[in-house]
């Protein structure tokens, strides 16, 4: 079996005898920090995931390295500071400063992202196809508009949205749109989207604001996945719980989100209706737990989320974590179907 | 009276500009500053804090509040001022050093306000000498640390060793909060309290400065 038909086959709840598939995530914190942990990583474990190389025509405009200290400009125009090599930083100052959001036009929508040559991608996919090929977009609205606009201010403007807000929504759903749509012609495996949506005990804005401007988002991204025999995953940060029974109802096929902040128990009604991608716990077992944790922390995620599939193992490899325990994790996922 | 139900009804709706006329109405009329603000403002704040608390309301929710408890207050100030009218205590608040997050500190910050005490915002990538040195010399009873990463959470302990170094540790409390904080972190650094939301924070602050009056 390839990686691409292990990943399927768990996405798919028909995994019945191979392994449980495994991706890695790690910061360029990990490869500057811990070099040697991350060489026995990759000798030891096949990863099932990858991408196509992909050749934009155009480049958007950034400026700065987006993982060093300083300054630096995202595609839209987005300015993060960062105190801290290897991670990302935080937006401090929006683009959008008016209430009304009249200086809307300050924003650079990436239409250079659009500019990839599909023969390319192929081409590139056709190389990799043993493995289940993601997408190289990945679309973020809830998230990009913070960084637009700020955090405070874009919740508060979303209690009573400003027209030319709305007009900006819209103006960044069709530019996803565009993108995912050129995407899903491919020959990837999955799309896949972003937003963190929970803080430590539940949503960071109100259910009501998420189902009227975001879920309508996502369900047409998802459903441009579909029509094109994709899959697609999302990543969403927090405890989401309150929206889990959602997104599979707008068909998400899988999510990669903090577990144990929303206590993997609570997941178990959904065990068999998504795949769980990953995490296992960052905030206390990778950076404090004992190697029998890890174990005992994924042997509760495959106990209570597998069946014949829905459970990917991953991990983020990041600032605080142990290198043993990230380890540990692709251990344990490794034997856990042998127990 | 009914002006002040309206001021707190509308405050939790986050209608910043009703409520700022509705406390302008208020002053008109010669209902004292401090009612005002008790049984409008704050009445109002306490409830959502109490939303927030159970997860009724969220955090936009309790932005709007917060601004329109601001444009309230503002037109107060001078007032209660005059009056004599002092906070229920003074805080000094910061996330820590090595943090640029700042969401769940400023929510703390707006609960305080809201619960009638007066905040020191330290702002972020606070280092421990910081947070001592504005206790002291702004006379704070209490210090708030907030910190979202793992790895900048152990500087709170930090700033509990710098208040003893710097002999204030009697004096003052010390909170802690942000996602990856916990209660056994609270009890092995020393600190006095963790919370897990911002209004409790608000509640055990007033706690801590009524318990010190």
């Amino acid at each position: 079996m390839t990686s691409r038909e292990r990943v399927l086959s768990t996405l798919n709840f028909t995994n019945t005898r191979e392994r449980v598939p495994r991706q890695l995530w790690s910061l360029p914190w990990a490869n500057e920090h811990c070099p040697e942990m991350m060489a026995q990583l990759e000798r030891d474990f096949e990863w099932d995931f990858n991408g196509p190389d992909t050749v934009l025509k155009e480049y958007p405009a950034t400026k700065g390295d987006p993982y060093t200290v300083g300054e630096y400009v995202d595609e839209w125009g987005c300015v993060f500071t960062n105190i801290h090599r290897g991670v990302i930083g935080e937006v401090k100052q929006p683009i959008v400063e008016d209430d009304d959001w009249s200086d809307m036009g300050r924003v650079h929508i990436p239409e250079e992202v659009l500019s990839f040559d599909i023969d390319q991608v192929n081409r590139s996919c056709e190389q990799k196809q043993d493995k289940f090929l993601f997408a190289a977009c990945c679309p973020r609205p809830f998230e990009q508009l913070q960084f637009i606009r700020g955090t405070a201010n874009l919740y508060m403007d979303l209690m009573d949205p400003a027209p030319k807000l709305l007009e900006f929504m819209k103006r960044m759903h069709d530019f996803y749109i565009r993108l995912m749509e050129k995407w899903a012609k491919t020959d990837v495996d999955a799309l896949n989207m972003m937003d963190d949506w929970g803080s430590q005990n539940d949503l960071l804005i109100n259910p009501r604001l998420w189902e009227e401007f975001f879920a309508p988002m996502y369900r047409d991204y998802i459903d441009i996945a579909h029509s094109h025999g994709k899959k697609i995953f999302m990543h969403s940060d927090g405890n989401i719980l309150r929206i889990i029974p959602r997104l599979i109802d707008l068909g998400l096929d899988a999510v990669n989100s903090q577990l144990f902040c929303m206590g993997v128990e609570n997941l178990a009604p959904y065990k068999g209706k998504i795949t769980f991608w990953g995490e296992i716990d960052r905030q206390h077992f990778l950076p404090e737990g004992t190697e029998a944790d890890i174990d005992r922390a994924v042997d509760l995620v495959y106990r209570t989320l597998w069946q014949d599939g829905g459970c990917i193992a991953q991990c983020e490899f990041g600032p605080g974590a142990k290198p043993e325990n990230v380890y540990r994790v692709y251990k344990a996922w490794e034997q856990v179907r042998n127990k | 009276m009914s002006i002040l139900n309206d001021i707190s009804e509308n405050l939790q709706k986050g209608k910043a500009k009703i409520v700022k006329e509705l406390v302008q109405q208020a002053i008109s009329e010669g209902i004292p500053a401090q009612d005002i603000l008790e049984q409008g403002l704050l009445a109002g704040m306490n409830i959502v804090g109490d939303k927030f608390k159970k997860n009724e309301v969220f955090v936009p929710e309790v932005l709007v509040a917060a601004r329109a408890m601001n444009m309230g207050s503002g037109l107060l100030k001078p007032l209660l001022a005059e009056g004599g009218m002092k906070a229920v205590g003074r805080v000094c608040i910061g996330t820590v050093k090595g943090d640029l997050h700042d969401i769940g500190k400023n929510l703390v910050k707006m609960m305080m306000e809201g619960k009638g005490l007066e905040v020191v915002d330290l702002g972020t990538d606070v280092d421990p000498e910081t947070y001592v040195k504005t206790a002291i010399d702004q006379n704070c009873q209490i210090i708030c640390c907030s910190a979202l990463l793992t790895t900048t959470m152990p500087v709170m302990g930090e700033v509990v060793k710098e208040a003893e170094k710097a002999g204030i540790r009697d004096k003052v409390k010390i909170m802690i909060g942000g996602a990856p904080v916990t209660e056994a972190f609270c009890r092995q650094i020393g600190a006095d309290k963790y919370t897990a939301d911002a209004a409790s924070a608000a509640d055990a602050a007033v706690e801590f400065c009524r318990a010190s009056a």
